[in-house]
């Protein structure tokens, strides 16, 4: 099971069971720090904008974007495919280390699942701004209806991905928000506000921790881990499907339902990442998201890059191999060497080569490279959308329809928009929820005693884990 | 009476008044109908057409519109020939400018809303060409004047009669000078009309002026034949064809008609053996050009030479004396003995202005024995008489004040001539200046008296485009504004009474009726007569005698080629000469080389842009003019080319200030307008750039099977030649499902590659056809032009002087539409028919199935276009909306749009077969673009009947799938091009 | 009115070692309130929940509906030609079916949990030691069953080194 000679404690510093929760809370009852409202009011502002964008949008019409008859998508699809990779994060952390066994997972999950939801929000909004007439977006339910025999086509990769996002979306929020309820009672029965006392007694949904109910909360946890592990690789493999199933060179290709999941496993993992080591810094929890912690989560991204890296060059391969004309021109015409080679080398070095920088300890053990790297390779996975996307459209199969696409300031405006949500998001989170997995927690500390009493450390991982203390 | 009609537009609010008038007029046409009218009494159909204006009212402004019909106004008593919802088909005739076409009017409801190729006319034989097809807008055009008006002040056509007699009296006492200014006249009548007002009043002169002018050719046919006309060329009995800069496919004299010639000369797809060669010498890429087999690109200065040494080596052969002259920059020995290889079916022509060179390509084609064989005089063109020279006197005058009277009809001399202010304030200083304007322009604007005549839409006329051969031109439709046709005020000025229908009605029923013997009553031909549209008599004899003498004086005279920069001026395909600059079809019509729209351009070669570091939206200056640059290969080396006919000032609020105006610089060279210009100052502007509305970007294959093409030779030995790969795909045909089976009917459409010339005519008849909405040139530039079928160009080979390929593409309704699959809605599903169909209601603008369709031919309503004052052309008025056809949906914003293969067509005549218990007859069905394509290059058909057309030609080995690589099955085939290169 | 012998430990080792040994000693075990699920203790109260049976059940359900809704949707009541693909594209339909049912099981699992386990918005939590969420071991005893001798259980407790003992007067019925 879980073994601390490889991986360290979870939790620096004999903390008590009541200090673990006291340490977790203190922000919910702490004061609002300055830094947060600044962030908050430049979050908002951002979103403000997006949301003047999205008026525009539907008021004017999508003629106010930059796509055109040869390119119908542009920045919106890209977008939304780099949101849904990011709103992968959460569940495969939580899900995939769960049913792993992973148990340092539980510093994690609880930001990376608020994580999901939040993007997986953004996500959302895309495909419903860039239909041409947002406000019959209902057409695409298969509701039974007095307009003859009228259902949808089930056919269609929207389809799917459509049901995919809002099954996914609604899994991922009651995953988190089930996952929170004994942290609500925890805090329910510790705070001295009365308002908080209210508030969170509400949302705690009257748990008091007994053995009845934990013993259906796991039960319920891995159900829903289970069938949510389905959807993390169900999820993206159908948003693949949006291309895979095309006819366009560039999008045609068997290759995209696993590339596109481990992609989007990839840039949550470093979306994980950078988040946490900014709550890290933030909110003093060192001692819960330990440099073990961090340490993972890279190695884990050394070996997601490295499969990143085979996939590139696979599909590049076989671009060549199938000898069709158009597949190479869009390959090494238009991508690799042609007028998009920026972002196509881009999208290599952030996702491919950088994150092979892991692999040195000491990259791995300063945060602040590890924070600028996960940033870049959020960067790298988005200039693969873009690849994906404006490359094989602009030019595909005939070349009088070639045409060039460049975002207009109201698709720009709409990015930012979904950035300034995000992040307000996330600051919600650190503001009003246990950031932390309190429970969880609690659950995996007698870990690190059972095993501090039994004699069964070797030196150097006593060595290590006090190294370790002093951090 | 035509005001109490519009009054009716204006009174929709007031259903009870119009109903109570209608019913008067009702009562009027019954007891008009049934009348059978001799001459002088009223004549039924005008009146019955008036009665027509009120379904107008009624519905063409509703229908069409997105807004529910408030008022349905029935009729009290139903006239006889309108089904509500049905159309009705008149024969009718358009010339202007210089473009005829005898052409079927479609009335819907009262409106005309489309116009057909006339079958039955052997001189433009069912084909038109974009300006014809988009004349139907002209009807609807805000620009038009509504009234009679002196000096912007309305005025009653009895007071203006009055007031302008009376100034002409004045002047005659005065002995003052009164000029009668036109474009060239085809109709007998009018003619006629002018001969009787010119001898009622002495003094009075008349001269033709065409904007751009066959002046030299005229001087030329009168010194070598003694005939101020222009031969008929019958390119369809030629087997060799040189043209020498004439854009005979696009703009030159006739182009309609010598495109069916020469597609019919060209056509393989019925197995013929032989084929058309063509050579083209020229300066810019004209559509011609782009077409020919061998293709010499030489400055306009220098085609005398060539000309003449042509001419020398021909009469050596052929014995004759060599003339003297300039000394030729092109070797044409070898062209000189194909000629002769051919002589009696040859052709050579020269769209050349220089009487000079005209005169010489006579004396060439005189030598090879091609007049009575490939040039008959028989039939002589009529379409362009005016001369320079006339006009040049005119305007000296005028400008030196000896003017007193001048009458405009037709012509705006003011933009298309130089010194067009000059003249504009010297009309402004004349005693009488009376304009017969239909429409805006910078001439009527200076007049005194504007006179507006009626759309020919509105009017009778009859014309004769060639000796012999007489169409007529119906009414289709109630004057839509207070006008009233020239003849008739000239009639009135002349002191004659009756109206201008009856003054034609006569003549024909005495003078033309004589001249056939297939009716022997009168009625019955007239009657006949104007169903057809046609009256082609013909003539026997020409009284053409070829006279050698000045052959050597011309061939003097011919001047050296110059060294200095050149500037071609051409007439565009969509604007022609201007007159039409505010119809917005014709300007987002892209230039099928450039595929550019909304603006005029200096097309430069290729070399010269890599010299002087140009690109296609930086700015050049010719002679101080600052124009956009678009580079164009086969531009001839030390040349520029830019169209004439844009910059209009005052055409309306479309045409106003599109391009820039460039008549002003067309000078006379001895007496002869030449359009173009030596020794030009070309001078880069440095960083500035201006934007082109371009449609389509890169023009290289890029090696792909697209365009699929290859040599007569080769398709002599093999018909698949060029086309190997369609068997290979054939063999490779599987599939993991079984196909759909289309047991009723399958339609299909095969388009010949090589009958298929690039002009455009096709987008527009769709555009008509369909409500595709104009966009304007901010979106074209975007790339997001409705056009449902577009005409893709290539070129291939030799940059500066490259083969052109031309592919219409619109929806290929493929039986395994990628589109189909990805559409989440189910708005986009197969017909049982074959048919990709677009359910726009149900559409949400996912724009998948943009991305998905291989060929692109989807377009999405990204803005409102109608309605919506950011686009304000036709559909943003009422009047504009009224050429709407009801059959046919105007799309919202946000919603999928696409080639419907004229299903509202298919539909119609299915039910008529239906109605009538019958099979759909062979080509009964026709699209749009099909029935007028003047190429005759698209075929429509049932592919289920193996006897029908299309599946003959979906059998021939030239035939092709777009694509077809992708198995997405489509239900359009192309017929490889087959060029015929020495 | 019952009541009932509260026994509040620090770690959940004690617990287990008391819960046992009372157990041992003929009591009857209420409820344990712990910070966070102790499998033992879970398996030693005997309870046994059948949640992920239903959820089973409700995949097979769903599966079965949305396979069979397509059907009828795409084949009997509407058939199309879409690219000229079979009317039954079963391929398609899996796509949708899996997400779908992914989608059922969960909300109809949700609804079980929140029946069963009476977890519910708004539901006013019945505590007996607020402690129990944050850092003690609760141990619950039925103090009305016949044979019940507090000194004896308590002792056991305080053996186990339960922190407090204390007689927990609950007005309600049952926990």
């Amino acid at each position: 099971m879980y073994n601390l000679k490889i991986r360290g404690r979870h939790i620096i510093g004999d903390k008590s069971l009541g200090q673990i929760s006291g340490d977790i809370i203190a922000p919910i009852d702490a004061k609002t720090p300055l830094w947060w409202s600044a962030a908050l009011v430049v979050s908002l502002g951002l979103f403000g904008w997006g949301i003047y964008s999205m008026y525009i949008t539907v008021t004017q019409g999508i003629g106010t974007w930059g796509v055109n008859n040869t390119v119908g998508w542009g920045w919106a699809i890209i977008n939304f495919v780099w949101w849904i990779g990011i709103g992968h994060a959460g569940t495969a952390f939580s899900i995939f280390l769960l049913i792993l066994r992973q148990t340092w997972r539980t510093a994690i999950n609880r930001a990376a699942e608020a994580m999901t939801v939040v993007a997986v929000g953004c996500a959302a909004l895309f495909p419903l701004l860039h239909m041409g007439r947002p406000w019959l977006f209902f057409f695409i339910f298969p509701y039974p209806n007095t307009r003859g025999p009228l259902w949808v086509n089930f056919n269609s990769p929207l389809f799917w991905d459509f049901v995919a996002i809002s099954a996914y979306l609604l899994i991922s929020a009651s995953f988190w928000y089930f996952g929170m309820v004994p942290d609500f009672a925890t805090i329910r029965d510790t705070t001295k506000s009365k308002v908080k006392k209210a508030v969170y007694g509400f949302f705690s949904f009257g748990w008091t921790g007994s053995s009845r109910e934990w013993l259906r909360f796991e039960a319920l946890s891995f159900v829903l881990g289970g069938i949510a592990a389905v959807l993390v690789v169900s999820v993206h493999s159908i948003v693949s499907t949006d291309f895979a199933v095309s006819v366009e060179p560039g999008w045609h290709t068997t290759i995209f339902p696993p590339y596109f999941v481990v992609g989007a496993i990839f840039s949550g993992f470093a979306m994980v990442l950078t988040l946490v080591t900014l709550m890290r810094k933030l909110y003093k929890m060192e001692s819960f998201i330990t440099d073990s912690h961090v340490d993972a989560v890279c190695r884990v991204l050394i070996f997601i890059s490295l499969i990143m890296g085979t996939a590139y060059l696979t599909e590049i391969f076989m671009a060549w191999y199938s000898g069709s004309t158009y597949e190479m021109y869009t390959f090494f015409k238009n991508r690799i060497f042609g007028e998009y080679a920026f972002q196509f080398w881009a999208m290599f070095i952030c996702n491919a080569i950088i994150p092979q920088l892991f692999w040195f300890k000491t990259v791995r053990s300063r945060l602040w490279i590890v924070f600028i790297i996960s940033i870049l390779i959020n960067i790298g996975m988005w200039f693969e959308r873009f690849n994906i996307v404006i490359t094989s459209l602009s030019h595909n199969y005939i070349p009088a329809n070639w045409a060039e696409y460049s975002p207009t300031i109201i698709e720009i405006g709409l990015f930012v928009g979904t950035l300034g949500m995000f992040s307000a998001g996330v600051l919600l989170f650190f503001r009003y929820i246990p950031m932390i997995a309190i429970s969880e927690v609690k659950s995996v500390a007698k870990y690190d005693k059972e095993q501090d009493l039994t004699r069964s450390l070797s030196h150097e991982t006593s060595e290590k884990s006090k190294t370790q203390a002093q951090h | 009476m035509e005001k109490t009609y519009w009054r009716s537009l204006e009174e929709l609010e007031d259903p009870k008044a119009l109903r109570i008038r209608e019913a008067r007029e009702e009562s009027k046409q019954k007891s008009l109908l049934y009348k059978k009218d001799e001459g002088d009494t009223g004549n039924s159909r005008r009146d019955f057409l008036k009665t027509l204006g009120f379904s107008l009212a009624a519905t063409a402004l509703i229908s069409g519109c997105e807004r529910p019909v408030n008022k349905a106004i029935p009729y009290l008593i139903k006239p006889e020939e309108i089904t509500p919802g049905q159309a009705s088909y008149y024969a009718s005739s358009y010339f202007d400018a210089g473009d005829y076409g005898s052409v079927v009017v479609k009335v819907r409801d009262g409106r005309p809303i489309k116009i057909e190729g006339n079958e039955l006319s052997s001189v433009s034989r069912q084909g038109t060409c974009a300006r014809i097809q988009a004349s139907i807008l002209n009807l609807y055009d805000g620009a038009r004047y509504k009234g009679p008006q002196q000096r912007s002040n309305t005025i009653k056509w009895h007071d203006a009669d009055l007031e302008i007699v009376k100034t002409l009296d004045q002047l005659k006492q005065q002995n003052g000078r009164v000029v009668l200014l036109t474009q060239t006249v085809i109709s007998p009548s009018a003619r006629q009309i002018i001969e009787q007002f010119l001898a009622a009043r002495p003094g009075t002169e008349w001269v033709q002026y065409d904007a751009v002018s066959a002046s030299g050719m005229l001087n030329a046919n009168v010194k070598s034949f003694g005939m101020r006309a222009i031969p008929d060329y019958r390119i369809d009995k030629a087997s060799v064809l040189v043209s020498f800069g004439a854009d005979f496919l696009g703009t030159w004299l006739s182009p309609v008609e010598y495109t069916r010639r020469y597609t019919d000369a060209r056509r393989l797809d019925e197995g013929q053996r032989k084929m058309l060669r063509h050579y083209q010498f020229e300066a810019a890429m004209s559509l011609s050009g782009s077409n020919a087999d061998v293709r010499f690109p030489v400055k306009p200065s220098e085609e005398g030479g060539i000309v003449l040494s042509l001419y020398n080596e021909i009469a050596k052969a052929k014995g004759a004396e060599r003339l003297n002259g300039v000394m030729p920059k092109v070797d044409v020995t070898a062209l000189a003995g194909e000629l002769l290889e051919n002589q009696g079916k040859s052709l050579v022509i020269s769209g050349s202005n220089d009487e000079n060179i005209q005169m010489l390509v006579n004396g060439i084609n005189q030598l090879l024995g091609n007049y009575g064989q490939t040039i008959l005089w028989e039939s002589a063109l009529q379409t362009k008489k005016g001369t320079d020279q006339e006009m040049q006197s005119l305007v000296a005058d005028a400008l030196a004040g000896k003017i007193d009277g001048l009458l405009i009809w037709g012509v705006n001399p003011v933009y298309d001539y130089p010194e067009g202010e000059k003249l504009e304030a010297a009309i402004r200083k004349m005693k009488l200046s009376v304009s017969f304007a239909e429409r805006q322009d910078e001439t009527a604007r200076a007049c005194e008296y504007i006179l507006p005549e009626p759309n020919y839409l509105e009017s009778w006329n009859d014309l004769e485009p060639r000796t012999g051969f007489y169409s007529l031109a119906q009414p289709t439709v109630s004057k839509l504004f207070d006008s009233r046709n020239v003849e008739e005020s000239l009639m009135a000025w002349s002191g004659k009474q009756g109206s201008w229908a009856d003054y034609i009605r006569n003549r024909w029923k005495t003078e033309f009726f004589t001249r056939q013997s297939e009716y022997t009553d009168p009625m019955l031909f007239w009657n006949y007569t104007l169903q057809k549209g046609v009256f082609e008599p013909g003539t026997n004899s020409s009284g053409a005698v070829w006279e050698p003498s000045g052959l050597a004086a011309a061939a003097a005279a011919l001047e050296d080629a110059q060294t200095g920069a050149e500037v071609v001026l051409y007439e565009s395909i969509a604007i022609g000469n201007g007159k039409y600059a505010n119809n917005p079809w014709l300007q987002e019509l892209p230039d099928p080389i450039a595929k550019i729209s909304w603006d005029n351009y200096a097309s430069v070669p290729v070399a010269f842009a890599k010299e002087h570091g140009l690109d296609n939206e930086h700015v050049i200056t010719v002679n101080g003019i600052e124009l956009p640059v678009f580079v164009q290969p086969g531009q001839a080396e030390g040349t520029i080319a830019v169209a004439l006919g844009y910059g209009r000032e005052y055409a309306g609020n479309v045409g106003n200030g599109v391009g820039i105006n460039l008549f002003q610089q067309v000078s006379a060279k001895n007496g002869n307008r030449r359009y173009y210009l030596t020794n030009a100052r070309l001078e880069p502007v440095e960083g500035k750039t201006y934007p082109l509305a371009l449609s389509q970007t890169h023009h290289s294959m890029e090696g792909r099977p697209i365009v699929r093409e290859t040599n007569l030779d080769e398709y002599l030995l093999k018909p698949e030649a060029g086309n190997e790969m369609h068997e290979e795909f054939e063999k490779k045909h599987v599939t993991l499902y079984p196909e759909k089976e289309f047991p009723a009917h399958h339609w299909g459409m095969a388009i010949d590659l090589n009958s298929c010339t690039g002009c455009g005519n096709c987008a527009i008849a769709c555009q008509a056809e369909n409500n595709i909405q104009v966009i304007g040139k901010e979106q074209v530039r975007n790339r997001r032009i409705m056009h449902w079928i577009r005409v893709d160009r290539y070129y291939s080979g030799d940059i500066a002087n490259p083969d052109v390929s031309f592919q219409p593409v619109m929806c290929q309704h493929c039986d395994n539409a990628p589109c189909e699959n990805v559409c989440p809605v189910a708005a986009t599903p197969h017909s049982s028919e074959g048919l990709n169909q677009m359910a726009y209601n149900r559409c949400v603008g996912t724009k998948y199935c943009i991305n998905n369709c291989p060929y692109r031919v989807r377009r999405f309503n990204w803005f409102k276009y109608v309605d919506n004052d950011r686009f304000d052309y036709n559909a943003n008025n009422d009047l504009g909306r009224m050429v709407l056809n009801p059959d046919v949906t105007v799309r919202s914003r946000g919603v999928v749009e696409k080639c419907s293969m004229c299903v509202q067509r298919i539909q119609e005549k299915k039910q008529t077969a239906k109605l009538e218990g019958r099979m759909i007859g062979e080509g009964e069905i026709k699209t749009a673009c099909q029935q007028s394509c003047p190429g005759n290059a698209i075929v429509f058909g049932d592919l289920n009947n193996p006897e029908s057309r299309i599946s003959k030609l979906f059998k021939d080995k030239r035939n092709y799938h777009l694509l077809e690589e992708l198995h997405t099955l489509p239900s359009v085939g192309y017929l490889t091009k087959v060029r015929n290169k020495a | 009115m019952n009541r009932y012998m509260v026994g509040v430990f620090n770690d959940e080792f004690g617990l287990v070692k008391a819960f046992d040994q009372v157990k041992a000693g003929g009591n009857k075990i209420d409820e344990v309130f712990t910070p966070y699920p102790i499998h033992d203790v879970i398996v030693k109260m005997g309870r046994r929940t059948r949640i992920s049976h239903a959820a089973f059940f409700y995949g097979i359900f769903g599966a079965a509906s949305l396979l069979g809704f397509m059907y009828y949707a795409s084949v009997i009541s509407w058939p199309l030609n879409f690219g000229g693909k079979p009317t039954n594209a079963f391929p398609s339909f899996l796509v949708v079916s899996i997400v779908g049912t992914i989608l059922i099981i969960t909300i109809l699992t949700l609804l079980t949990f929140s029946i069963r386990a009476k977890i519910f918005p708004g539901k006013a939590a019945v505590i007996i030691d607020p402690r129990a969420t944050n850092d003690k071991f609760i141990l619950v005893i039925d103090s009305n069953a016949p044979g019940f001798q507090p000194e004896k259980v308590e002792q056991v407790l305080k053996e186990n080194g339960a922190s407090e003992v204390y007689i927990h007067e609950n007005p309600h019925a049952k926990l």
